[in-house]
């Protein structure tokens, strides 16, 4: 059956302009600190309003765990900090001012594996470090069974990563080494099309993972469900390559590298583009002058699993503008009353619903299990190796308008409770 | 948020679309007659579906009609008005509508009002096909299988145990035709059958070989008869089949792995 799931997945076609040819450098005029997607952290803000912060200082840190740390990611002065009840963060404005500096760390402190961890903690690394199961940071002193570098990406109108590789490949294998010092298992380079050129650094716990172009095939957890399936007790990382590179830059000179590779794509612009941008960019300034006339949207993310949001998001390397159109009027009270209330209707097994997962697992006895509640059968079927944005093309494909998305994130907090107590 | 089109509505008008060939040639080989029964029969699931709408807030789906199409094809001749319209709305109450509609039904309704007009008046003859309509089976599987929403597995586990039967000289022509059409339009149902691949093939396959056995030693059975029953057969096992399969692709993981 191998030759049969190579070409699993789909593709499904996203309207976009013709991109412009060439990247450039951008450094947005107003950025903010965003938490990472996921469970909300509780943090202390290191900094003052008003402030003048340097590129890559720490601005704010975890409530419970001082070490792990969120840093600027521009040089600037702090405009705002906005804080939701019991202090979650929910945005530090920062103004460009680019004489304020860079932060420079001592790469010394990383010789020992306590102080790799200090130092990514404090150099702010961390936060793009993301767990399964149940997504978000790791904690300050978990070891992962695996960690996963994804250099593949399929997600509709999504950046390659391999182009943002170029000329780094000795910072990267700076960054594989430090990782493969977190965890005592593999750490797999997930690539899609030609590996040859990664092949030297398959060594030791090194390896290479080949993926195919469709959809979900490069997804993180469908990679993690298929190459090292997450745990209650086993947990596995997963970071792009880019920031791997970006590790290796910091192990290197102390400064940790913030830009990024990202394309801004979909149906509300006149042209595409690719450009080097830093976390937390101000998406409407990178938007201004390439968006089509006309009420539009501006999202984090591809179109799948984005989310409408004035800043670029941690982890996040595309920007999705899509037109804005006019809600459906509404029904009539009683036709919605009658036809409405059943919500998004049963999943029915259809081969787009096995490609939406890639075909690594029963598609439909999991779907039936998200909707039923039924948390051990979910957990069978590999549940905590998966996160959201895993299941955003069967989202999408089912037309449930991210119900699916909510059912999962609804179960991993509910396992999470329970495994908790 | 963008939204795909693969909805439970979607799914029934491409089954409807896969049967498409099936119903115009029985349509022309059955004329009025048939075209009367097919109205009755979607009539009375039509009512069902709107009370259930009422009193449920359950939104009809226009998979009825392709219920109403193997009823009408398939349930025994001659009947009458009540004895039909009760078969129906048995079939597609207790088979579908109580459970909340076409998507989380357990069995295909058509099935079961199928048994239950045959296993309630068996003096009724059961209906023929010709080969014409035979044959309008092979494409209405064909585009099912290629929009994706017949299960392949299910039909190519069926076809093989069958061509195993026919080289065995086990199945008459006959039978053959009213086995194809019932794999068509009642086992291949993409939510009674079996949601994994292994059981999918199991499901199609023990289908192939229920028809083969009642075939042989069920004296005096009718074709549609003997698929009909082993369609039920085959239904009512295939969440048995969905749980081993799924039983064993854990264990497969279990040791590929060391935990799921």
């Amino acid at each position: 059956m191998a030759f049969l799931s190579t070409g699993a997945g789909l593709n499904p076609e996203f309207q976009s302009p013709l991109e412009v040819s060439g990247t450039t450098d951008v450094i947005t005029e107003e950025a903010a600190l965003c938490p990472p997607v996921g469970p909300a952290v509780r943090v202390t803000p290191l900094v003052q309003e008003d402030e003048v912060v340097a590129r890559g200082s720490a601005v704010a840190c975890l409530r419970h765990n001082p070490e792990i740390c969120f840093t600027a990611p521009i040089a600037g002065r702090v405009a705002r900090i906005t804080l939701q009840p019991g202090r979650l963060l929910s945005e530090i404005v920062l103004f460009r001012d680019d004489g304020a500096g860079v932060e420079t760390h001592d790469p010394k402190l990383a010789e020992t594996d306590a102080g790799l961890r200090r130092l990514m903690q404090s150099a702010g690394v961390w936060p793009w470090l993301r767990r399964r199961p149940f997504g978000g940071m790791p904690a300050q002193g978990e070891t992962p069974s695996a960690i996963l570098v994804m250099a593949a990406d399929t997600r509709p109108l999504s950046p390659d990563p391999v182009e943002a590789l170029g000329g780094r490949e000795e910072d990267l294998a700076r960054g594989f080494g430090a990782l493969a010092r977190l965890t005592n298992g593999p750490v797999v380079f997930c690539t899609h099309g030609d590996a040859a050129p990664w092949r030297s650094f398959a060594s030791g716990r090194i390896q290479i993972a080949e993926r195919g172009t469709r959809h979900p095939q490069a997804s993180a957890g469908i990679c993690v469900h298929g190459l090292c399936p997450a745990g209650l007790d086993t947990p596995v990382w997963d970071i792009h390559a880019e920031d791997v590179a970006a590790l290796g830059t910091l192990l290197r000179t102390g400064i940790l590298p913030m830009n990024r590779l990202v394309r801004i794509a979909g149906a509300g612009l006149r042209e595409a583009r690719r450009l080097r941008t830093h976390p937390g960019a101000d998406l409407r300034q990178l938007t201004r002058r390439i968006a089509a006339p006309g009420a539009h949207v501006i999202l984090s993310g591809s179109p799948l699993d984005g989310h409408a949001a004035h800043w670029l998001a941690p982890r996040h390397r595309q920007v999705t503008v899509l037109p804005r159109y006019e809600a459906p009027r509404r029904q009539h009270w009683l036709v919605s009353a009658l036809t409405e209330t059943a919500g998004a209707g049963p999943a029915i097994p259809t081969a787009a619903l096995t490609q939406a997962f890639g075909a690594v697992l029963p598609a439909a006895p999991f779907i039936r299990a998200l909707e039923a509640g039924d948390d051990e059968t979910a957990m069978n079927l590999g549940l905590l190796s998966l996160l959201e944005e895993d299941v955003a093309l069967a989202d999408y494909v089912l037309c449930h308008g991210g119900q699916l998305m909510a059912q999962l994130r609804a179960m991993l907090d509910r396992i999470r409770r329970e495994y908790a107590a | 948020m963008m939204r795909g089109l693969w909805t439970r509505e979607t799914v029934a008008a491409l089954l409807l679309a896969a049967y498409l060939p099936l119903a115009a040639f029985w349509l022309w080989m059955g004329g009025v007659a048939a075209l009367g029964q097919l109205g009755l029969v979607a009539l009375v699931i039509g009512i069902w579906h709107l009370v259930f709408m009422l009193l449920r807030a359950q939104p009809p789906s226009l998979a009825a009609l392709v219920t109403a199409l193997a009823i009408a094809m398939l349930a025994p001749e001659n009947l009458g008005v009540f004895r039909l319209s009760l078969g129906v709305s048995f079939g597609v109450v207790m088979g579908e509508l109580v459970f909340g509609g076409w998507g989380r039904n357990v069995v295909n309704p058509a099935t079961v009002a199928l048994a239950f007009l045959g296993f309630g008046f068996p003096t009724f003859d059961w209906p023929g096909f010709d080969a014409p309509v035979a044959w309008a089976a092979l494409p209405a599987a064909g585009i099912g299988v290629a929009l994706g929403v017949l299960p392949a597995a299910l039909v190519a586990g069926a076809v093989g145990v069958g061509a195993l039967g026919v080289a065995a000289g086990l199945l008459s022509d006959p039978v053959l035709f009213a086995a194809g059409i019932v794999l068509v339009l009642l086992v291949a149902d993409p939510v009674a059958s079996a949601a994994t691949t292994v059981g999918r093939w199991i499901n199609g396959a023990l289908y192939g070989c229920l028809v083969i056995l009642f075939a042989t030693y069920w004296t005096g059975a009718a074709p549609v008869q003997v698929a009909v029953s082993a369609a039920l057969l085959a239904s009512l096992a295939a969440p048995l089949l969905d749980e081993a399969a799924l039983a064993l692709w854990i264990a497969r993981r279990r040791r590929r792995h060391g935990r799921t």
